[in-house]
Formats: C-alpha cells, structure tokens, sequence
C-alpha cells in the first residue's frame, strides 16, 4: 500500500504542475468565450505558434534566449489579433457554430503552416530556462522549468485578477455583458475585444514558450500533439462555467490531477489510452452532476 | 466543365419565355425577364416553366456527361483517361467521404450542433464492421447493419448528455469522446488488433476496385435520397424551425430535444455505415487513422461545400478527399499540362510549397474564405447550375445568402 501512496504522491505532483499549463489554456479560453462567446480552438495553437516563432529565432537565426521569448509572445499576440480581425471580427453577426469552425480553421491554418515552414526540420527541442531539477521527499522529479511554469501562471493569475479591476478591465466586463450600452458611455467595443484577444493569445503563447522545452515537439503540439492541452484547457473551462478566471485555474489543476489518476499503474496496465478515457469519463460525469459549472463562484446567476 | 458553361449561358435564347405564375418559378426569373414578362396581377392558372425541346436536350445532354463522368470515367469505358487501380481507389474514398460530409451535415446543417469526433463514429462504424467480418466470420451485410446501429446509438447516447445544456456543448463532448475513442476505444487489441490493425475483407462479388466503387456509390444515392426525404418530412421542418429558433419552435408544439436526438441518432447511424465502408475499401484498418485531424477534415469539407447543399456537401467532400490523397492535382495537371502549365509545380516551384503540404495549408485558407466570404460554400456556387439542371431557369441569383446563413440562438 505504501508503494501505492507513493506513486500516487508523484502522479499527482505531476498533475498539478502539467495542470499550471492547462489553467494557463483555460484561462485565454474563458477570457475569450467571456468576450465573445465562443469556444475558441485555437488558444492552444496561439501556444504552438509563439513557440515555434522563438524556436525558429533561437535556433535558425541565432538570437538570445530572452529576445527569442519575447519574439514568441509577440507573434503569438499578433496571430490572437488577426484571428480577432480576420475571423472573429467579420462573423460577429453568424452563429456560434459558424464562429466555433472559424477558430478551428484558425488552428489548421496554423498547423499546416507549421508543417510546411518546419518540414525539413525533423526533431524540435528548445533548450530549457534552467536544466536543474530536484528530488521531492515523496521521489516525484521535478524540473525547475515546470516550477518556473506554475509560477507563471501564479502571477498571471493575480495580473488577471487586479486587472478585472482595473478601468480596462471593467470596460471589458461592461463590453461583453451589454455591448450597445458600453458603446454609449463611450466604451470601443472594437477595442476591448482586440485587447481580449490579445491578452488570451498571450496566455496561450506564454503556456506555448514554457512547455515546449519540456519535450521534443512537432506541429500541434499544444493542440493535439505530445502537449495536447486544447481538450484539458477546455474541461478546466468547463468546470469554470466558462466564466470564472479563479475557476478555471483551479479547474486546470483538478484536470491535470485527474488525468494523472490515468497513468497509475492500476488502470493504465489494463486499459490503453487511460489519460483520455479518465478525461471522457470526468468530462461526462461534470456535464451530467454539476453542468453550470464548478469552480464558479459568485459570478453565474442562472 | 467548359461544356456546362456555354450551354447553361445560351439557356435565356433557347429557352421559351413562359411566364411563372408559382411563387418558385417567380423566384427562378432573371431579373430582367421579371421586369419584361410578369404582369401587375400575374394570372393563377398557368403552368409552371418547363423547358423547351432544346432546353431538354441540353440538360439531357449536361446529365449523360455527369454520369459520364461519375461512372464511365472510372470504369474506363469511352473514356480518353487510362485510371489505374490507385485512380479508382481514391476515387471510392471521395464517394465515401461524401457519405460522411452528409451525415455531418445532418448535424452541422440541420440542427445546427457540431460534431467534433464525427471521425469517432466513423472509426466505431469501421472497426465494428471489421470485427463481425474477420472475427466472427459474417456476412460483411450484416457488418454494415450493426455498424450502422452501434454508429446511431453512441451519437444518440452523447447528444442526449449534451442536449442538457447549450448547443456549444455538444462540440466539446464529442472532442472529448474523439480522444477517448482513438486512444482507448480503437485501442483495445482484442477488437481492433492494436497497432498492426485489423482485416477488413471486400465483399465477394465486390472484390475488385471498380465494383466496390460502384458499391459505394450506390450507398451515396441512397443516403442522398435519405437526407432528401428527411428535409420534405415532417422532421426535418421541424428541425428547421428549431434551427432557426428553439424557443418559438417549441412553443408550436415542436418537441425539440426529441428532433434533435433524431438528428444525433440519423448522423451517428449514416457515419457507421461510412465507417464500414471506409474499412472494407482499405481493407486493413488502423486505430491512428481516426486521429483529431481527421475530425477537423471532415468539418472543413462540410462547410466548405455547404451547409444544407446535399451537391455542394458531396463536391466538397469529393474535392477534399482527392486533395488529401494528392489525385486532384493529378487531374487539375493533366488537362493544364496541355498548355504547358502545371500546379504542381506552381505550388512547389513559385510558392515553394511541397505537394505533400498543400491539403495541409490549402484546406484551412479554404474554410476561412469560406465561412467569411462565401458562408453558402460550394453549394452556394452551383446553385445556379443545379437549379437549371432539375429542370428550372438558369438563374445566377439562386442559392442567396439568406438562405444558408446558420442562426444557432441556442449557443
């Protein structure tokens, strides 16, 4: 039993840390669907774009480590804001559904792009920001870069949070709650939904930049890759009711954890593919017990 | 193509100017005839437009081509192109692809919910057929049926969990079930045989290239008849009344959870019965071939050839299947090649862009123009033509906008 509490102390250390990522996902995907109402699919692929513009800056074309970062985020924010101008923006009048394939168009675009442009590269990696790692007490190894990555999400969290309540951030609320009168009082509905766009492509981008060092990545690695963190971001969105920002991090969390419970060795002896059965099954059972959501707080009325 | 063309623009002169009394025939008028031709008050008893001997005979004429090319191109029979067995095989892979494109039209189409693990259902359908022919020895009939059944009920069994909540749900649920079931599900190696796949024998008397082929597409017809009959019947009104709007269509009575699970039900049911076929045209089938991408496919060839166009979803279909086996660059190349012109090379050579990529980076653009620009899709681009060819003036307005956007107010 004791070896049992043991691999199950590692798997969930692994899950809270691969799960920082997935609250980072959640998080651009929960700003978004708050602005815009919709499911967006590309927010992991914003993450896969940035880190394969700071790979090509690192590694093709020799700049430094942290240039190459910011030039990731940077073109990880650019594709959020074309997406916003190019497909977002000119079906603001379609349906949801119409909308929900444009962001998926948005993904294979940027899929195949990276296909195309890497094709001749054929194994990824981007050096970590720190090799070290330490030992828990429990035997789980941990790497500094994932430290680094909760980290991350930790101050992103709070940014969020003090944001919201700033004057921005209140226009953004008021922006996505009545949009004709936030126009009225003066508010640029246009703009606050660029800047939502912005800000959830920096999301993705950071959780992009952070895990990509963690392994060898190929086109979609955030999205359906070696990293697929798009179908956890999207659960920990869920559990968020789609709108609570603490929610969503710490439905990103629970996801990671619960995703871990796949890898030990009771289940994934017997079953191939536990990470995703468990996922499926939590995924239904959530729908089917608390459908409105979590981690909603105070925020949800209906 | 360039037949079509001509004949379809020499249409207005050869055709006798009946006025159209029906308010479809009106709607069919070119805007100028409208003006010359219906009166103040138009008269209730004439006959609706029928074309005239020559305008019968050019539509007869555009059909045999159709058919022509549909049947007597892959059969090489009067036919200048030579196609190989890989020409036909890829050619089957359109035709069923097609079935797909259309039961995801069901969906995305007619009741408005998105399918992202439609590549599931088909796997399900795939595997299922593979099994109770290899496995169990049975009639590969008897394969189609209960992949077929086990299609419709694991859709109808997901849409009824998502119909809890709004319709955006659905989208995430079936996301979730894709992965559960590429991973999990079709890897089970008892059923699917792991990583070196499973048996999936022809049918006898199906056995070589062409005849499956016609097989196959003898399934498309009767599926588009299926889906034909469905929007005339009374449920699909219904689901195009809940569409539109939910709330209104229940309060005429509509029950809408019930219609929509039909649709789940009737989508799930079609995707088993392609996913058999899928497995017997390969017949050896892999888990990792129903992947998200392929998913992602088959979304991108349903919109792209146009919600609720059973021709444009089966054209779209078609030109994604070839475009992903490479074969549409083949056919585009071959004619071009006469005039020294070859896309292939445009692709690799101008743009730099490998054969191998161009599905890849081609199909989203295409979606994105589409949804943006054109949301009818193909469908919307022939419905001119088609409208002519079932007998109807040619008419360049047909298939508005109006009439294909989506409103999903439930989401």
């Amino acid at each position: 039993m004791d070896g049992f509490a043991q691999e199950f102390a590692i798997a969930m250390t692994s899950g809270l840390l691969r799960g920082s990522v997935y609250a980072l996902v959640a998080l651009g995907i929960v700003l978004v669907f708050r602005a815009s109402g919709v499911f967006n699919f590309a927010q992991a692929e914003f993450g896969t774009t940035g880190l394969f513009a700071a790979y090509a800056a690192l590694e093709l074309w020799g700049w430094s480590y942290p240039v190459a970062f910011v030039f990731g985020l940077a073109v990880a924010i650019a594709m959020g804001l074309a997406t916003e101008r190019l497909v977002i923006h000119p079906l603001r009048n379609a349906s949801k559904v119409t909308v929900l394939v444009g962001t998926a168009g948005v993904a294979l675009t940027a899929i195949g792009l990276q296909f195309w442009l890497f094709n001749e590269t054929l194994i990824m990696t981007m050096p970590k920001i720190s090799d070290a790692f330490f030992v828990t007490p429990w035997g789980a190894a941990v790497t500094v870069q994932a430290l680094i990555t909760a980290g991350v999400l930790a101050v992103v969290a709070v940014l969020l949070a003090l944001f919201f309540r700033s004057p921005s951030g209140l226009a953004v609320q008021a922006a996505q709650q009545e949009p004709v009168a936030a126009e009225l009082i003066g508010i640029s509905v246009r703009r606050v939904s660029m800047m939502t766009w912005g800000i959830a492509a920096a999301l993705g981008g950071l959780a992009g930049l952070l895990t990509g060092p963690i392994l060898t990545f190929t086109a979609a690695f955030l999205s359906f890759g070696a990293f697929a963190a798009l179908l956890p971001g999207f659960m920990a969105a869920v559990l968020a009711g789609m709108r609570s920002m603490p929610g969503a991090v710490a439905g990103g969390l629970v996801v990671g954890c619960v995703e871990q419970l796949g890898s030990l060795s009771v289940l994934s002896t017997r079953i191939p593919g536990t990470g995703a059965a468990v996922l499926f099954v939590f995924l239904l059972a959530v729908l089917l017990i608390k459908p409105q959501g979590v981690f909603v707080g105070r925020t949800v009325t209906a | 193509m360039s037949t079509t063309e001509d004949t379809t623009r020499a249409l207005p002169v050869v055709a006798p100017e009946t006025t159209t009394p029906t308010k479809k025939g009106r709607r069919a008028l070119s805007r100028k005839a409208s003006a010359d031709v219906v009166p103040a008050t138009p008269p209730v008893d004439e006959k609706p437009f029928t074309p005239g001997p020559y305008g019968k005979a050019a539509r007869g004429f555009v059909w045999g081509l159709l058919a022509w090319f549909v049947i007597a191109v892959p059969a090489n029979v009067l036919s200048p192109f030579d196609l190989g067995v890989s020409d036909v095989g890829a050619a089957t892979e359109a035709v069923i692809f097609g079935i797909v494109g259309l039961s995801l039209n069901i969906l995305l189409g007619y009741a408005g919910q998105i399918s992202l693990g439609h590549q599931a259902f088909v796997g399900i359908g795939a595997f299922t057929s593979a099994y109770i022919v290899t496995d169990l020895q049975l009639s590969f009939w008897f394969g189609v049926l209960i992949a077929a059944a086990l299609g419709g009920a694991v859709s109808g069994l997901l849409g009824a969990i998502s119909l809890r909540l709004t319709g955006l749900y659905f989208a995430l649920v079936t996301l979730a079930f894709g992965a559960f079931a590429e991973q999990t599900l079709l890897g089970i190696p008892e059923i699917t045989g792991g990583e070196g796949g499973k048996a999936a024998p022809r049918p006898t008397g199906f056995d070589t290239e062409l005849r499956y082929y016609i097989l196959c597409l003898a399934v498309l017809a009767v599926v588009l008849l299926v889906d034909w009959r469905l929007t005339k019947s009374k449920a699909g009104r219904a689901l195009a009344a809940l569409r539109e709007n939910p709330r209104v269509a229940a309060t005429y009575g509509i029950n809408v959870k019930n219609y929509v699970l039909i649709a789940f039900v009737l989508s799930g049911l079609i995707a088993g019965v392609a996913g058999a076929l899928l497995a017997h045209h390969d017949e050896v089938i892999v888990g990792q071939k129903f992947g998200f991408r392929l998913a992602l496919l088959f979304v991108m060839m349903t919109v792209v050839g146009g919600l609720r166009s059973r021709s444009g979803v089966v054209i779209g279909a078609a030109f994604f299947a070839l475009l992903e086996t490479g074969k549409l660059l083949e056919m585009v190349d071959k004619p071009l090649g006469a005039v020294g012109f070859s896309l292939t090379d445009f692709f690799e050579g101008t743009i730099g862009l490998p054969q191998e990529f161009v599905a890849l980076v081609v199909g989203p653009i295409l979606l994105i123009v589409t949804i943006t620009l054109y949301p009818g899709g193909i469908g919307q681009q022939i419905a001119p033509v088609r409208e002519w060819l079932l007998g109807r003036r040619f008419d360049p307005h047909a298939g508005k906008v109006e009439e294909v956007t989506v409103s999903d107010v439930r989401a």
